[in-house]
């Protein structure tokens, strides 16, 4: 892996395995410290539950320095700006900057400014490279192996327009041999969505007539669900929302969360054995150390195993 | 302007020798000598003598360019640009008159703004300036200004540039009052309803997840600005046209009012592309559009539908645009990039003439001001003096502007700007050729 992970453009499908690879070893326990005496700083300039917690107990749990910052009590309060702030922490050491910010190549300009690798934890409704990483672990797992993904139909539903994770579940998914749908009305696209050249479909149920084995579901934002996008929550859940009804054999479903239960997710399959959901969030840590250990060369690609 | 600056004892004449000189209303295209005498063009011709001149050999001699859209920044937003240092841009760009926005701070929308830019103008530039004046108090597309006040002032024009007049109601009342001021109305087409975004909505919006402005934000407000146009009969210009689809409008329009546009050097060149490097320099509004909206915007200007080139020359500092995307502020540097990227990218490229792209920067923008963008005899002596062979990387250090917001940093450029002359005074001399040091002044 590169020094900085901007995004999951430029990843093989080697590269991927190798990721989950070690990922698998740090959550066997087969590797342990192998960040001590590193310094990681969690820049999160914009609110977070499971990524910045995972992202702190991945690097703590690997034996390395944590520092936290954020926006409210940071000198980004004052005004300074991305890129001064992402120069101290340079200078104070760090090896690692993860970094989540609302706004889009957040993360490009940190790493023109720093000799530290730039982890993106997400960069408005840019990119969120970890997330898919993780989304691939969840599910290879499910499925029994790397290998099952190959030829595996995924549909990725709702807020595509907004959404920094189908940004980077899009190429992580093709690359490691997923084949991707989208469904979305078209106000939760983009003007010229065709530039996936994926086939675009107007319902979960059209999702399923295509031959999805992986719903994977989008947040609907509060402040879209009524009005100018989306006309009502009844709406969009009945032609966007997954429920008891649609689950069949093997049918897995997926979220980034935090789920809108009732909305794109009903409340009694979020915790049916078809939602990957929990393995989602269980995968982040180990994900997350892979992708720190990698990013500071605190182990080489395809040393475990 | 400020004072001529001639040295003791020099003539005021000056014989400019054997350039290609090059104005087409006038039919001037070959190897001439150009005499300059009291500020104006006192002759054109072969075997011309004087008792100050200069080689030009190898050179093209153009009518100095007028740039109809320039953000100098000033009052208030002097750490981007001011007067003397934008005059300074034009005249490094080959311009010798431009035409200045009124989205400053304060904005210009009262008599006391304009007269106390004309004074400083007077004192700071070394080009012709000409104030536009705000069409609404404080650019907000409620209140009409003092148009007639701020014309006694000294405003040349008027405009609401920067945000465009929302409700198309207002923007008709607006029309019919300068009409009767007398004023020309710049428009810049813009509905805010549907321009939401930081660039083109297109595909490279679409993969980077940027919000989008679609051609429809500048398309339906074109269509709004130039059917009011047509009804109330107004002078009307409409600016930086972007998307073909908006070409096309003027296209339809233009004879049936008093009606004439622009486009810019980095619509004609550059495509939104750029964007999917996330980089806060590429923010410009309009945004950059895709290659059909290019070409469209191109041969609408080749063909004479858009009738010339105008830069929006808006300057902004680094830390301004050094910013994700999202959070730079819109604008790219126009005045010394202008012609070398048009002429290396369109004329060297076979999309446009030299002679069109000429007519496009110097004549047709003359004509809109008026007096300026000619050779002919009685002619203020504005004068651009290009080296069409001289090649050169922009480089973000050298820039006469306070700014360095060039999109052109780092690229190759096939021709340069190396001398201008505003009203018989030389104001930008990059070889010292009219110094005597390279080529000596013959008694």
């Amino acid at each position: 892996m590169a020094k900085d992970l901007i995004s999951v453009e430029g990843m093989d499908c080697e590269d991927l395995r190798e990721i989950m690879d070690l990922a698998r070893d740090f959550e066997e326990g087969r590797l342990h410290g192998t960040l001590s005496g590193k310094t990681v700083c969690l820049a999160f300039f914009e609110s977070s539950t499971r990524t910045l917690v995972s992202f702190d107990l991945a690097a703590r749990r690997c034996g390395a320095d944590v520092v936290s910052l954020s926006e409210k009590g940071s000198s980004i309060s004052k005004g300074e700006s991305l890129a001064d702030t992402v120069v101290t922490l340079d200078m104070l050491g760090a090896d690692a900057i993860v970094l989540r910010h609302p706004a889009v190549g957040a993360a490009k300009l940190a790493s023109r400014h720093t000799s530290a690798s730039i982890i993106n934890a997400g960069d408005g409704c840019g990119q969120h490279p970890t997330q898919a990483l993780l989304d691939l672990y969840a599910l290879s797992d499910s499925l029994g192996g790397f290998d099952e993904l190959e030829g595996t139909r995924a549909v990725i539903a709702g807020d595509i327009l907004h959404s920094r994770v189908a940004r980077s579940v899009i190429p992580a998914f093709q690359t490691a041999g997923v084949e991707v749908a989208l469904a979305a009305p078209k106000t939760l696209l983009p003007l010229e969505a065709e530039v996936w050249n994926l086939p675009i479909l107007d319902s979960v149920d059209e999702a399923l007539e295509w031959g999805a084995d992986v719903l994977y579901m989008l947040r609907l934002q509060k402040e879209r669900m009524t009005g100018a996008l989306v006309p009502s929550v009844a709406e969009y859940t009945k032609f966007y929302g997954v429920n008891k009804r649609h689950l069949r054999a093997g049918l897995k479903v997926m979220h980034p969360g935090p789920v809108n239960r009732g909305v794109e997710i009903a409340g009694d399959v979020v915790l049916d054995e078809a939602s990957l959901i929990a393995a989602q969030v269980g995968a982040g840590i180990g994900v997350r150390s892979a992708v720190l250990a990698l990013a500071t060369n605190a182990v080489e690609a395809g040393v475990a195993a | 302007m400020k004072a001529p600056n001639t040295r003791s004892g020099e003539s005021r004449e000056l014989v400019i020798r054997g350039a290609h000189v090059l104005d087409p209303p006038s039919g001037l295209d070959g190897m001439m000598d150009v005499k300059v005498s009291d500020g104006r063009i006192a002759e054109v011709g072969i075997g011309i003598r004087g008792s100050r001149e200069i080689d030009a050999d190898g050179l093209h001699l153009f009518p100095g360019f007028v740039d109809v859209h320039a953000h100098w920044r000033s009052p208030g937003q002097e750490h981007k640009e001011d007067i003397e240092s934008g005059a300074a841009a034009a005249a490094a760009g080959g311009f010798t008159s431009v035409v200045m926005m009124p989205n400053t701070d304060p904005v210009v929308d009262k008599p006391i703004v304009v007269s106390g830019l004309a004074k400083r103008i007077s004192e700071e530039s070394r080009v012709r300036a000409y104030i536009t004046a705000a069409l609404h108090v404080g650019l907000k597309g409620e209140r009409l200004t003092e148009m007639r006040l701020l014309k006694e002032a000294g405003a040349f024009c008027v405009s609401d540039d920067g945000l465009g007049t929302q409700s198309a109601g207002v923007l008709r009342n607006a029309m019919l009052y300068a009409k009767s001021a007398g004023l020309p109305v710049i428009l810049h087409c813009e509905d805010h309803t549907l321009s939401t975004g930081v660039v083109h909505d297109g595909a490279h919006a679409a993969l980077a997840g940027l919000p989008g402005i679609p051609a429809s934000a500048e398309d339906v407000a074109t269509a709004t600005g130039l059917i009011l146009a047509a009804e109330t009969g107004a002078r009307v210009h409409i600016t930086h046209v972007s998307t073909e689809l908006s070409a096309a409008l003027v296209g339809f329009f233009k004879d049936k009012g008093d009606i004439s546009s622009d486009t810019t050097p980095h619509h004609l060149t550059l495509t939104d592309e750029l964007v999917s490097t996330l980089d806060g320099m590429y923010r410009v509004n309009p945004p950059l559009r895709p290659d059909d909206d290019r070409d469209g915007v191109g041969g609408a200007l080749r063909d004479g539908v858009l009738d010339f080139v105008a830069t929006d020359h808006a300057p902004h500092a680094s830390e301004e645009k050094d910013l994700p995307l999202e959070e730079a502020s819109p604008g790219f540097l126009g005045h010394e990039m202008a012609f070398p990227a048009l002429y290396t990218e369109l004329v060297t490229g076979g999309k446009l003439s030299l002679p069109r792209l000429v007519e496009a920067m110097s004549c047709a923008p003359g004509r809109w001001v008026g007096g300026s963008g000619s050779l002919t005899a009685g002619s203020p002596a504005d004068i651009a003096l290009v080296d069409l062979s001289e090649e050169w990387t922009v480089n973000r250090d050298t820039m006469a502007s306070k700014s360095s917001n060039s999109p052109y940093v780092g690229k190759a450029m096939a021709s340069r700007i190396v001398g201008t002359i505003v009203g018989g005074e030389i104001v930008h001399d990059i070889h010292d050729i009219f110094s005597g040091a390279k080529f000596g002044i013959r008694a």
